[in-house]
């Protein structure tokens, strides 16, 4: 039974739980954050077993209802989506624990259960993304999902938060406006809104209609860009990221801007067929945008003084890596894309956790009044250090091997160029990265430092999420071998790429 | 002709989407929000919308009968739906920032923030 329905369950088990906390949490302080810790766990659990039947009997669809599409909504899972599904079940989990004894002590007391169960929404929200293989579906899981982030970014209720989620939220607002245009542009010269049944109805429809065709795939790129905060996209970014308490940052940073991503990928390998994109001016532009995005993202986190402020521009700067793997249109560039996307959300959540606690024991925020921490403070040094190391692409570690790919894949699509962008932008992650970690270990304490005991809960965590960066940069082949059939499968399709 | 309509909800849609990036008021912001939202709504009707159909209801006795195609419809209802809750929510951000604040203008409160720093 369970087998059967798992898809749906996956997305509901938070979404239900979300109100189970709100009933309950308003009577009982504690429960709220056991429960969270309980059903992200068992949300991860559930992802881990839709992995392993993708593994073993390939993807799987799931008609709600029992309504066969396109009358019907279907849910679906290949390795790409299961491969998805657990970086953001597992990051997600990970930062539940982290929080678990940090958390009132950063937010009101009670807000607390509120913001679990906004969380759960969130977490809902991304993994119906994630599964849905129907466009407006997707629609209603982006709304979901860009109301929990704002509110996330607002909920301690100071005033720069809340100025950073209406900006966030208004901007977020009008990228799914436009996403919702596109779609409805799509519906109107297809008649259907099941991804399957658009790309077998869209090479007619383009014959007919290729101006409304056109404008709809721009429409649908510009909305993602917005959400996912592509250069020059991304202004709302940093504020929001920047203010938001430890918890949301990491998961906003590591996880909510990438699922656009997820959608966007549905969109030019599922739906579009590649002949057309290759006509349109699309890949040009992803690839001009995303070099600027990596640069100018990079510039820009050299030049904050504050640690989140900075960790937030430097997102802006590995959307534009994602973005450059997407648009390069190569297998090996599409496999690094999917691979960053785990990567940099294991790394960046790893990077503003740490960030957190750091701030939190030294109760300041500029990059300079971090130094000497490491002393005291070992395990979220050792952290940020990893992470930050991973960002700038050392081997043996995640983020080493997510630059690998995106190299190749740049040989692969003969773009040289990308090549050297890569290089290049590696020296100027260093450049804001590597001053952190050698003023934390070998400068002098700047500010007087409280010694605190680290809760356990965050400790484990922070180990876990240095290990998966050690253990993904070493054994990057079990994940790259789980995608590379479905990847070889979506080129093949299209006659080996442009 | 048949495509005025269409032209006129991207002139909506873009006034919408003008008033959102230009604005600094946050009221006049929300409210290009809907106007943007509208014209996305009005295209769903335009897009279902058959000449001379009627409701549809399926009646077995006159199965010949043209009716309008209702899934546009549904979709709007939902939208409508998350609209209101994002309108919802703004406004609840903007009385709040208008506490702290004073103001509901964009820029005047990041000038008030800098000053502050």
């Amino acid at each position: 039974m369970i087998t059967a329905h798992i898809m749906p369950l996956t997305i509901l088990l938070p979404l239900v739980g979300a109100y189970l906390i709100l009933l309950v949490g308003s009577k009982y302080r504690l429960f709220a954050r056991n429960a969270a810790l309980a059903i992200t766990g068992a949300t991860f659990a559930m992802v881990c077993y839709i992995t392993y039947l993708v593994s073993s009997h390939g993807k799987m669809s799931y008609y709600l209802g029992g309504w066969a599409p396109p009358l019907g909504i279907e849910l679906r899972a290949d390795p790409i989506t299961a491969f998805l599904l657990l970086t953001f079940a597992s990051v997600s989990f990970f930062v539940v624990l982290f929080a678990y004894d940090i958390l009132p002590g950063e937010i009101k007391g009670k807000v607390v259960t509120r913001y679990y169960a906004l969380y759960l929404v969130l977490l809902g929200s991304l993994l119906g993304i994630v599964l849905s293989n129907d466009f407006f579906n997707i629609y209603v899981f982006l709304e979901i999902s860009s109301i929990a982030a704002a509110a996330l970014v607002a909920v301690n209720g100071d005033k720069l938060a809340m100025e950073a989620s209406i900006k966030y939220l208004v901007m977020s607002t009008l990228g799914s406006g436009t996403v919702l245009m596109g779609i409805a542009g799509l519906y109107m010269v297809t008649g259907y809104l099941n991804l399957d049944f658009l790309a077998g109805a869209l090479p007619q429809a383009y014959a007919n209609y290729p101006l409304t065709v056109s404008m709809t795939l721009g429409m649908l790129t510009v909305g993602i860009a917005v959400k996912a905060a592509l250069f020059p996209l991304h202004v709302w970014l940093p504020d929001a990221h920047g203010s938001a308490p430890t918890s949301s940052s990491a998961i906003l940073s590591g996880l909510v801007v990438k699922v656009y991503i997820a959608v966007l990928l549905k969109l030019l390998y599922r739906v579009f067929p590649l002949d057309f994109l290759a006509a349109m001016p699309l890949q040009g532009s992803l690839l001009v945008m995303a070099t600027l995005g990596i640069f100018i993202g990079s510039i820009m986190a050299i030049r904050q003084r504050d640690i989140k402020k900075m960790l937030a521009y430097s997102t802006v700067a590995q959307i534009g890596y994602v973005f450059l793997g997407i648009g390069l249109f190569s297998e090996k560039a599409m496999v690094g894309a999917i691979y960053h996307v785990f990567s940099h959300a294991v790394m960046k959540s790893m990077l503003f956790l740490s960030a957190g606690l750091l701030i939190k024991y030294s109760g300041k925020r500029t990059i300079e009044d971090l130094s000497g921490l490491g002393r005291i403070y070992p395990i979220p040094m050792v952290a940020f250090s990893v992470g930050a190391l991973s960002m700038v692409g050392i081997p043996p570690l995640a983020g080493f091997m997510s630059k690998w790919y995106l190299g190749w894949g740049a040989l692969e699509a003969n773009q040289l160029p990308f090549l050297l962008v890569l290089l290049v932008s590696s020296l100027l992650n260093g450049f804001y990265y590597l001053p952190i970690v050698i003023g934390g270990f070998f400068k002098p304490a700047a500010v007087a430092i409280k010694e605190e005991k680290i809760p356990l809960g965050a400790q484990i965590s922070l180990l876990v999420l240095i290990a998966a960066t050690f253990f993904f940069g070493l054994f990057s082949n079990i994940p790259v071998n789980f995608l590379t059939p479905t990847v070889q499968g979506i080129f093949n399709a299209f006659g080996g790429g442009i | 002709m048949d495509n005025l309509f269409y032209a006129m909800v991207f002139i909506i849609f873009l006034t919408g989407f003008w008033i959102m990036l230009r604005q600094s008021n946050l009221i006049k912001k929300i409210i290009g929000m809907n106007i943007m939202e509208s014209a996305i709504f009005l295209f769903l009707v335009a897009i279902g919308y058959v000449k001379e159909g009627s409701a549809p209801i399926a009646i077995d006795a006159n199965p010949g009968l043209a009716y309008v195609n209702p899934l546009p419809s549904a979709l709007i209802l939902t939208g409508i739906v998350v609209s209101v809750s994002v309108t919802a929510f703004a406004l609840g951000l903007t009385v709040r920032l208008y506490q702290h604040y004073g103001t509901m203008d964009v820029d005047e409160i990041t000038r008030m923030r800098s000053e502050e720093l």
